[in-house]
């Protein structure tokens, strides 16, 4: 995955969770809310519809009285139960075996409703009768005595209410309830993307600059903004990438400080080295003539100086790489012919199994590759054994020459730093032969070689069948690092 | 972990949202008791017929003329009419047992006697309750009173133990 995909899917984890959350509590507060005011409302809405039936029934009843003729005749219930329908609702009459109503419906009247009326009491309970909501309403007639007490007539009147008016008004009530919850949804899901935003841009911020700083650009800074927990890890940020800008840039001044030591240091030494060495030159002359051991000091004399020789030129061409001054002097070269003349000129155009292909051009530094070429082939007899073979081979792009010899080949804990200025293999042998920069500057002129924004390379490398194999691979037309990189800034 | 907390939520939030689809609408409900049930006043004698063994009221009609406890018992010996007898109402008082002398207070003012022209020792006890409660209305009726005082019937043959009308 990439940090791109990782980081988008973090902030929509965190964008989802902030939106449930939200949500959630939205719904929650408004379900909480619309459904308290709803049952209280309702509770309202038939509460009084239920008080003003009763009321209205007991005021029609008090017209009744007084009573005239108990047991009733069948049309004196009826009369009763005419006057006490309405369009309403209608009444149904009782009385011990006979019964009287004002509808041609059937009454649902409940035992349990029939058991309060006859305990004496004004009872009223709201059924469903065909789905549709009904208040029933019964009571006894009594008849005073006397001395205030009621005795019981015998006669009970239920009146059949029906409430679809109430459901209605209830029902319109539920679905104001419902747009509520819903609009409380829409407006808790905006707020949520609104809240989900504030806090992921600067945590999109943060983990963009974090990558900057990752990838190498230690000027990114975070602009603080607000004094929130936010706002305190973009300070922490700024303050940590402060820190570690001044200490790489420390880094580098030092590490420049000491290149330019170098680099110094071999240039002085160019010029005594030189007087030495024609000193040194003479001296060899007469080396000869010269008795026992002063004839052996100075051909010490003089091949020392000769290794410091070598050894200040190597550490100038190094310190021209670590400056990035060195520059390519590019050439069309017969790759074959380049590498036969660095044979040649060194002596080992007999000890080498060459296999070069004539015909093979290419554009390059000519003189780097005679370093390269001359520092591979050298090694191999230094330190691998003979027959040492050279073979070049051609692709469209790219010229590969193989030195192979047939030593041991490398030690495997040794092959990762082969290409390490003043490594040593061997680690009992303080001083070689060579500079202990050869490879290096080998390494470096290798990659120095440059082709559609491709470096070339030098690989080291053991041969499964025994003895090291190093493998040069450069385009077949390059270009410098430098000035591509140059062209590059000018664009 | 989160997937797990996102279906609690989820179950949590469908719950709620049916118990709040369920308890929608108008819905029945069990019986609710009011004050005590209609009264009023009626016009016309109340006696007492059986019902099913049990006393029952009944008015009949008087037309204006007002009518003596005496005269009301009376009519409780002449038995049920024909619109009473259809309604299944009944009297076990023998045709002929009347009120010997006016219903009087007894001695001590706490109860009624009524004396009887006939025997009362083998009344029924819904044919004496009948007597009893008919007699305590009526006079209660016309010179107030007590309707539960108890009713001590007497006849040559004896008196039965004062007793109040069972009927509240």
């Amino acid at each position: 995955m990439t940090p791109w995909r990782w980081a988008g899917g973090r902030a929509s984890g965190l964008r989802v969770r902030l939106l449930l959350a939200f949500a959630l509590l939205g719904v929650t507060t408004t379900a909480v809310v619309a459904s308290g005011s709803y049952f209280q409302a309702r509770k309202v809405i038939l509460q009084q519809a239920q008080d003003a039936a009763v009321a209205s029934l007991t005021d029609q009843l008090t017209k009744v009285y007084p009573l005239r003729r108990i047991p009733p005749s069948q049309e004196d219930l009826d009369t009763l139960a005419q006057r006490l329908s309405d369009r309403e609702g209608f009444a149904v009459v009782l009385y011990r075996d006979m019964r009287a109503q004002g509808a041609q419906v059937p009454e649902p009247l409940t035992p349990e409703l029939r058991q309060a009326v006859g305990d004496g009491v004004l009872a009223w309970q709201r059924v469903s009768r065909d789905g549709e909501p009904v208040l029933l309403i019964g009571t006894q007639l009594e008849i005073d005595r006397p001395d205030g007490t009621p005795m019981p007539s015998g006669l009970e009147v239920y009146t059949v209410r029906s409430l679809a008016s109430e459901q209605q008004s209830v029902d319109r009530l539920a679905t104001l309830a419902w747009l509520t919850g819903g609009l409380s949804l829409v407006l808790a899901v905006l707020l949520a993307l609104l809240a989900a935003r504030g806090v992921l841009r600067p945590v999109r911020e943060l983990g963009r600059a974090a990558r900057r700083l990752g990838e190498g650009d230690l000027t990114t800074r975070l602009a603080v903004r607000g004094v929130d927990e936010l706002a305190d890890v973009a300070r922490t940020f700024n303050d940590t990438a402060g820190t570690l800008e001044r200490q790489v840039g420390e880094l580098r001044r030092m590490e420049a400080d000491a290149r330019r030591f170098v680099a110094d240091v071999s240039h002085e030494l160019r010029t005594p080295l030189a007087a030495m060495t024609a000193v040194t030159d003479v001296l060899d002359e007469e080396a000869d003539r010269l008795p026992g051991d002063a004839g052996r000091a100075a051909r010490l004399v003089s091949q020392e100086t000769q290794n410091l020789t070598q050894l200040v030129n190597d550490l100038i061409e190094v310190s021209r790489f670590d400056s990035g001054t060195a520059r390519l002097a590019l050439d069309d070269v017969d790759v074959a012919a380049a590498v036969t003349a660095t044979l040649r000129v060194r002596g080992w155009a007999d000890r080498v199994r060459a296999q070069l292909p004539s015909g093979v051009l290419a554009r390059l530094d000519p003189r780097r590759l005679d370093v390269i070429v001359a520092n591979l082939v050298g090694n191999a007899f230094r330190h691998g054994a003979e027959p040492v073979s050279v073979r070049l081979r051609a692709e469209p792009d790219w010229i590969t020459i193989e030195v192979r010899d047939h030593g041991p080949g490398l030690d495997p804990e040794v092959l990762p730093h082969v290409f390490d200025r003043f490594y040593k293999a061997d680690t009992a042998r303080t001083r070689s032969e060579g500079s202990g920069l050869g490879l290096a500057i080998a390494w470096e002129n290798a990659r120095l070689h440059q082709h559609a924004g491709e470096p070339g390379s030098l690989i080291a490398g053991n041969d499964p069948s025994g003895g090291a194999v190093f493998t040069l691979r450069l385009p077949r037309v390059a270009t410098d690092t430098a000035v591509a990189a140059d062209a590059g800034g000018v664009r | 972990m989160t997937g797990r907390r996102a279906a609690r939520a989820l179950l949590t939030g469908v719950l709620l949202l049916t118990l709040l689809a369920t308890g929608c609408g108008v819905r029945p409900s069990g019986v609710i008791t009011g004050r005590s049930a209609t009264t009023g006043p009626a016009v016309g004698v109340g006696l007492y017929l059986l019902s099913h063994g049990r006393p029952a009221l009944v008015i009949r009609e008087t037309k204006g003329i007002t009518v003596s406890p005496e005269q009301t018992l009376g009519l409780l010996a002449a038995g049920p009419g024909e619109s009473e007898r259809s309604q299944g109402l009944v009297s076990e008082v023998p045709a002929g047992l009347v009120p010997a002398s006016p219903v009087t207070w007894t001695a001590d003012g706490s109860g009624l006697t009524v004396t009887m022209t006939g025997p009362v020792l083998p009344l029924s006890t819904g044919a004496a309750d009948q007597i009893i409660c008919t007699a305590a209305l009526a006079v209660a009726v016309t010179g107030g009173g007590d309707s539960f005082a108890p009713v001590t019937i007497a006849g040559p043959d004896g008196a039965r133990p004062p007793r109040p009308c069972p009927i509240k």
